[in-house]
């Protein structure tokens, strides 16, 4: 007697890619915002930027980590 | 496997990673490379051949070229102006407080600069004091031109002639050379003839003739009705250097705009005498016409709650000035780029203004005194209380009006370029972007003490990126 398996793949929806390329592009656009306004020595606006860059890495990566696996 | 599948990177996911870190390694890479400061901030390593027949500038979208100039202007109210009876020249700021009034400020300014001096004030060491001084090494401005140049005529040859456009591309190119920030043209019409000045800061007038050449005397100056076109440009003041005021430090970038102007007319005169035209510039500073009005006329920027020009390229950080020939020149079109609408909601500059000088008001046809010119919609401003505060808590030109513009950016970072679009384009989010001017820290006091140690480029200027 052979035992049957269903293997289901779910594909991810097309939002989801368009998602994560708006995340890519806040991310570069804020390092980049974050190392011209050092060039411009305005020291507050480089840290808003440095600490949102983390932030949303971060951010970034956590929800990456807890979908990887679906 | 499968929990072989959650411990492990999957090949696909590595190639994930791979790919993110590579976009923001090359992100990095290009915002920090040593190449990318000059690429951004100095358009001149940029060079590349005109598009533009006439040589005009390539500007981005949402600046757009408009036919009426975004300030109202009623040219049947405007009037020829005396700039005898402006606050910076000539008599006027005495004869609205009063003699006595006028030589008490004086003494109060000159007694305010000798103690900051002696107390060592950051921004009025004698260091600061020294530099203003060099400032002062200026030479001298003239209407008909140092007249030194050898023209066609001395040459032998025919005078240079071309198309309005070639005219204009040859002399934005030689402007630019001599050290213009941007240059733009306006033809004298019934209308814009009323914005050269009836009376110059000296006393002379200013008489427009039949004649066939310019000509001075004890009494006037002759401007020759073939002299119609008016050439406008912008000369560009250190932001970063302005961002100290009120200080004599940051006042003397002022100063050495003032005196890079001068170079410019004086070179440009003899630059357009050599072609066999005539040059006729400021005899003194802002002399001549007033200046914000023809660099709206020319398409350079646009009014704003300073009541002073504000381009797309500098903000307010450029100082303006003018000069007229009889060279036909292809002319240009005001623009609109959100400027004025801006200012209607911003404010910053009249909130930080420590003489109460400016309006909070919208744009009114109410001129404020003798200072302002009638004819036209503006914010205007009190300059007796500016000049009156600059001498009694400053010592000297204050210049915070222009610190704190949120349109003072060095464009380094490519968020400015994304506001100052959406400010044209969506005047409704302009209290959002000024309240984020404020949270992200721009229009601070930067520290005096620190400008000695910055290794700034020539004349200060680190702006300009996006021409």
């Amino acid at each position: 007697m052979t035992e049957k398996f269903t293997i289901e793949v779910k594909k991810r929806a097309w939002y989801e890619w368009v998602l994560w390329a708006l995340w890519l592009f806040s991310v570069v656009a804020i390092l980049q915002n974050a190392v011209a306004s050092a060039g411009e020595l305005e020291p507050r606006a480089a840290a808003i930027s440095w600490i949102t860059f983390f932030v949303l890495l971060i951010a970034g990566g956590a929800v990456w980590f807890m979908r990887r696996s679906k | 496997m499968a929990e072989q599948g959650k411990t492990k990177l999957s090949r696909r996911d590595f190639l994930r990673l791979v790919g993110l870190g590579g976009v923001g390694v090359a992100a990095t890479s290009i915002a920090a490379s040593p190449l990318a400061k000059p690429l951004a901030a100095n358009p001149s390593f940029r060079a590349k051949k005109f598009t533009d027949p006439a040589g005009r500038p390539d500007r981005p979208w949402w600046v757009k070229t408009v036919d009426q100039p975004t300030t109202e202007i009623d040219w049947d109210m405007m009037q020829r102006y005396n700039e005898r009876m402006g606050t910076v020249r000539g008599p006027g700021f005495a004869e609205y407080v009063g003699e006595a009034r006028a030589d008490e400020l004086g003494d109060i300014g000159n007694a305010f600069l000798q103690n900051a001096l002696e107390n060592n004030a950051p921004g009025y060491t004698l260091k600061d004091q020294a530099l203003k001084a060099s400032q002062g090494a200026r030479m001298d401005l003239s209407f008909m031109g140092p007249q030194k140049a050898k023209t066609p005529e001395e040459w032998g040859v025919p005078k240079w002639t071309g198309t309005p456009d070639e005219a204009a591309r040859i002399v934005r190119a030689a402007f630019r050379h001599n050290g213009a920030a941007t240059v733009g043209f306006v033809e004298l019409d019934e209308n814009t003839r009323k914005l050269i000045y009836g009376v110059d800061p000296d006393g002379k007038e200013l008489i427009f003739t039949d004649d066939d050449e310019a000509s001075e005397t004890d009494e006037a100056r002759y401007i020759p009705n073939k002299a119609k076109w008016m050439i406008v440009y912008t000369v560009q003041m250190s932001e970063e250097t302005l961002k100290r005021a009120p200080t004599v430090l940051a006042s003397q970038t002022t100063s050495l705009a003032y005196k890079r102007g001068r170079i410019i007319q004086n070179s440009s005169q003899e630059f357009l005498r050599g072609l066999g035209y005539m040059g006729l510039g400021e005899s003194s500073t802002n002399a001549l016409a007033i200046s914000p009005a023809f660099g709206v006329m020319a398409g350079l920027g646009e009014m704003s709650r300073l009541n002073r020009l504000i381009t797309p390229e500098f903000g307010p950080m450029v100082r303006v000035f003018k000069m007229l020939t009889d060279l036909p020149l292809a002319t240009d079109k005001p623009i609109d780029a959100g400027i004025m609408e801006f200012c209607k909601s911003c404010k910053k500059c009249a909130e930080a203004c420590g003489g109460e000088a400016l309006s909070f008001e919208d744009p009114t046809w109410e001129v404020r005194g003798g200072w302002n010119n009638p004819g036209h919609k503006a914010f205007f401003e009190d300059a007796t209380k500016c000049r009156t505060w600059q001498k009694t808590d400053t010592g000297t030109n204050c210049g915070i009006c222009f610190a704190v513009c949120p349109f003072a950016k060095k464009d380094k970072a490519w968020i400015h370029e994304w506001v100052k679009a959406s400010t044209s384009a969506a005047p409704v989010l302009d209290g959002f972007f000024r309240s984020m001017d404020d949270a992200f820290g721009y229009g601070v006091m930067k520290d005096n003490e620190e400008w000695w140690s910055l290794d700034l480029p020539e004349y200060g200027c680190d702006s300009g990126g996006m021409l």
